[in-house]
């Protein structure tokens, strides 16, 4: 062999890695794309997933509307989910104020951390502190009705009776929503979550700034919420006479600012740190709204003792020198009632 | 003999005249049929995968069109998707807001009266069953066909007022033709004239019938100075058309805060800067408040091939796996706008909506409250951009309120 053998050699062999080296890098390539394409590469990597998928993608997955079965069940379904997302029409001889379950339970009770109905359904029959027995699930709509409804300013007076078909329909939505969701087991994104105390603790006047930057926008400057041109409520009264009533869990500063920061603004939860959630909900919690259903006969002391003992709730307390739970005054006549005719009189 | 030596020889050898070249045949290397199998499969897959995502798509388009036209019959359909967002699918209303269309005078009084109400809408309080309503309901002239209208009148005094009754298109098109530029029925007082035996409707409030200010009209319609007018982008009416927004119906609010935007460079727009800069306060509001009280069919068509049904569902349910809530949360319930700060969707051109929602997930409009349209654009998709700009496109156009109602929203709703 001579040199120029072994020269001419040693450029094939190089020529030859060359080759090799740039077609297995082209074949990694087109199996990276194919991977990349078919989505086995994970998200952190393709920089594809976005921050609501890795949030969420964890949580229950309920059934959407249109897999609502086409059976008398469907039927009962669609009345419950209709009595939820317009519960002042659908059920309105027991609604006394402006609001709907769906205010609270967002996207038709669909939302994780906001009290979502697929993991509330599970968790019934339960004991609840709040008044010492075991509680079914229409007990506990029964207390929606109450307090976040303001039942005792309705048509009716109170909440729909025991065995009222308000509660079947309901129940039957929940149900449905909650179809595959295993029983009595704690679920991701039950109830509205907690926010972690903070070390300043929470006060109202540093909660007006907040309120006035975030949420004065929609719920109004004086929080009493914001109707289109046919009056129709778009977002929902926090306090005064057409909100929840001082018995409402929501009424709580606790829930309030777990619901806040985990829902507020709309489309934007997280947003406020958790030191902005509690003053918020503390400012909102700090006006005046109708009397808590269970007073009856008690002084506003006696009503504190028994109910609201401990808890995060200015109920019976001064703020500003004010004292809170007096509650609005009640309506002229039932919220919703017919009202008296117009014009002539028969009789003229 | 080695491919190397071969070539040598061929280097020392001068080659004759009759020399052909050649190749010896050699094998493939390995590494190269596996890196054109590895292309390959990329390929057969990536083939395969496109025909699936397009067979899926093609199948939800198919039954999308099933759902829209052929499932429940026509009138059923046509009142889910024109009535049923303020009405309800069940036709109660709401509550203090909306009336009820179930057993109301309106309904039994047959499907010529429900037409007639459709055709022009309604501007003012009307009592339905016992109770008053400040009724604002959009005419579905320019939304709705003959035979649409003939069909959703039909199946409205047929299902909640028990009425034998029905309508045929041409009846509806000499409808029209009586009704054509009447304007909307001043409230239950106007139809009382329509429908015999009403019970009492409440009286129409007397309307500030004045005319806009000369210099305020002059500028909508002329122009001054430098400035052309409102009026040669926008149309005679504040119609729209195209990238130019429809402005007629939106609150008055929200175009004085546009317009002061604008003046301020806190919204860009090359044209809208320029004009805004020259106007004064006065001006602004004087435009605004025409513009807010003007009552104009929609002109707005869906123009951007986006799938409608996604729309839909976007505007009345939002999409809550991209943090998307319904656009009528917000908006209003039939995107009618709410106070200064929510503008009127309905009705909108459709190449304008889907530009402002670009523009916003691109970062080059900033002047939504809180960011909110900026995070909820940047999540949309531009398809969906597309989707819900059409949705909306298709909507009949936002009722005028009057003067009394806007005051009253504009100031908190207090008395909800």
């Amino acid at each position: 062999m001579s040199s120029e053998h072994q020269e001419d050699a040693g450029q094939g062999r190089s020529a030859k890695r060359l080759i090799l080296a740039a077609g297995g890098g082209l074949a990694l390539v087109a199996l990276g794309a194919l991977a990349l394409e078919s989505g086995w590469v994970p998200g952190w990597i393709s920089g594809r997933e976005t921050v609501e998928n890795m949030t969420q993608s964890d949580y229950f997955q309920p059934p959407s509307d249109a897999d609502i079965p086409d059976s008398p069940f469907g039927e009962a379904v669609k009345r419950g989910r209709d009595i939820f997302m317009n519960t002042s029409t659908n059920a309105g001889e027991y609604v006394g104020n402006g609001l709907a379950c769906s205010n609270c339970h967002l996207d038709g009770g669909r939302q994780p951390l906001s009290a979502p109905m697929w993991a509330a359904w599970t968790r019934y029959p339960m004991y609840r502190k709040k008044n010492d027995q075991i509680n079914t699930m229409e007990d506990r709509v029964m207390g929606c009705f109450t307090f976040s409804m303001n039942a005792q300013h309705s048509v009716a007076g109170g909440p729909p009776p025991h065995g009222s078909d308000v509660y079947r329909d309901l129940e039957s939505y929940f149900y449905w929503l909650a179809t595959g969701a295993p029983t009595n087991v704690p679920m991701d994104g039950n109830g509205f979550g907690k926010v972690a105390k903070t070390d300043l603790g929470y006060s109202p006047e540093r909660g007006a700034g907040v309120f006035a930057a975030n949420c004065a926008v929609c719920h109004g400057p004086d929080g009493h919420g914001q109707t289109d041109a046919n009056g129709r409520i778009v977002f929902p009264p926090l306090w005064g006479p057409n909100s929840y009533n001082w018995g409402a869990g929501m009424a709580r500063i606790d829930t309030a600012a777990a619901f806040v920061k985990n829902n507020m603004p709309l489309s934007q939860p997280g947003k406020l740190s958790d030191q902005d959630a509690w003053d918020v909900a503390a400012f909102v919690n700090s006006h005046e709204r109708p009397k808590d259903a269970r007073q009856g006969d008690m002084t506003i002391e006696e009503t504190r003792q028994r109910f609201h003992d401990g808890d995060q709730i200015y109920y019976g307390q001064k703020v500003d020198g004010v004292l809170l739970g007096v509650g609005t005054p009640d309506p002229e006549r039932p919220v919703g009632a017919p009202e008296l005719p117009v014009g002539p009189t028969p009789l003229e | 003999m080695t491919r190397t030596s071969k070539q040598t020889a061929s280097r020392n050898v001068k080659p004759g005249e009759d020399f052909e070249p050649w190749e010896s045949h050699n094998r493939v290397p390995l590494l190269v049929i596996w890196i054109a199998l590895a292309l390959g499969v990329w390929g057969t897959a990536l083939l395969f995968q496109d025909q699936s995502s397009y067979s899926v798509a093609q199948g939800e388009r198919a039954a999308d069109e099933v759902a829209a036209h052929d499932a429940p019959e026509g009138g059923a359909a046509l009142f889910l998707a024109n009535c049923s967002t303020c009405h309800q699918p069940n036709g109660v209303g709401v509550r203090l807001a909306v009336p009820p269309l179930q057993d109301s005078e309106f309904a039994k009084a047959g499907p010529e009266v429900v037409a007639q109400i459709m055709l022009r809408g309604i501007d003012g309080p009307i009592r339905v069953k016992g109770f008053t309503f400040d009724g604002h309901m959009p005419s579905f002239a320019a939304a709705l066909d003959d035979d649409e209208v003939a069909q959703l009148a039909s199946y409205v005094a047929g299902r909640f007022g028990g009425a034998d009754a029905t309508l045929g298109r041409d009846q509806v098109g000499e409808l029209r033709d009586a009704h054509a530029g009447s304007g909307s029925w001043q409230g239950g007082a106007e139809l009382a004239g329509l429908v015999p035996g009403l019970p009492t409707q409440p009286a129409m409030p007397a309307m500030a019938q004045a005319g806009p200010d000369p210099a305020i009209s002059d500028l909508i319609f002329a122009g001054k100075g430098d400035v052309w007018s409102c009026a040669s982008c926008h149309g005679g009416l504040g119609q729209g058309a195209e990238s130019t927004p429809r402005l007629a119906g939106l609150s008055q609010g929200y175009i004085v805060k546009q317009l002061r935007d604008f003046r301020a460079g806190e919204r860009q727009n090359e044209q809208m800067s320029f004009v805004a800069k020259e106007l004064s306060d006065f001006e602004i509001e004087g435009v605004a408040t025409y513009y807010a009280g003007l009552r104009v069919d929609s002109t707005a068509r869906p123009a951007l091939g986006g799938d409608l049904a996604r729309g839909e569902r976007i505007a009345l349910q939002g999409d809550w796996s991209l943090g998307v809530p319904a656009c009528f949360s917000c908006h209003g319930p039939s995107g009618f706008g709410v106070g200064a700060d929510f503008p009127a969707l309905a009705a909108q051109q459709p190449a304008y909506l889907a530009s402002q929602l670009a523009a916003w997930a691109g970062g080059h409009r900033n002047n939504s409250p809180l960011g909110l349209m900026d995070r909820i654009s940047r999540a949309l998709p531009e398809s969906d951009r597309r989707a819900v700009a059409d949705y909306l496109a298709s909507l009949p156009a936002v009722p005028a309120v009057e003067q009394k109602a806007m005051a009253r929203i504009e100031g908190g709703g207090d008395e909800l």
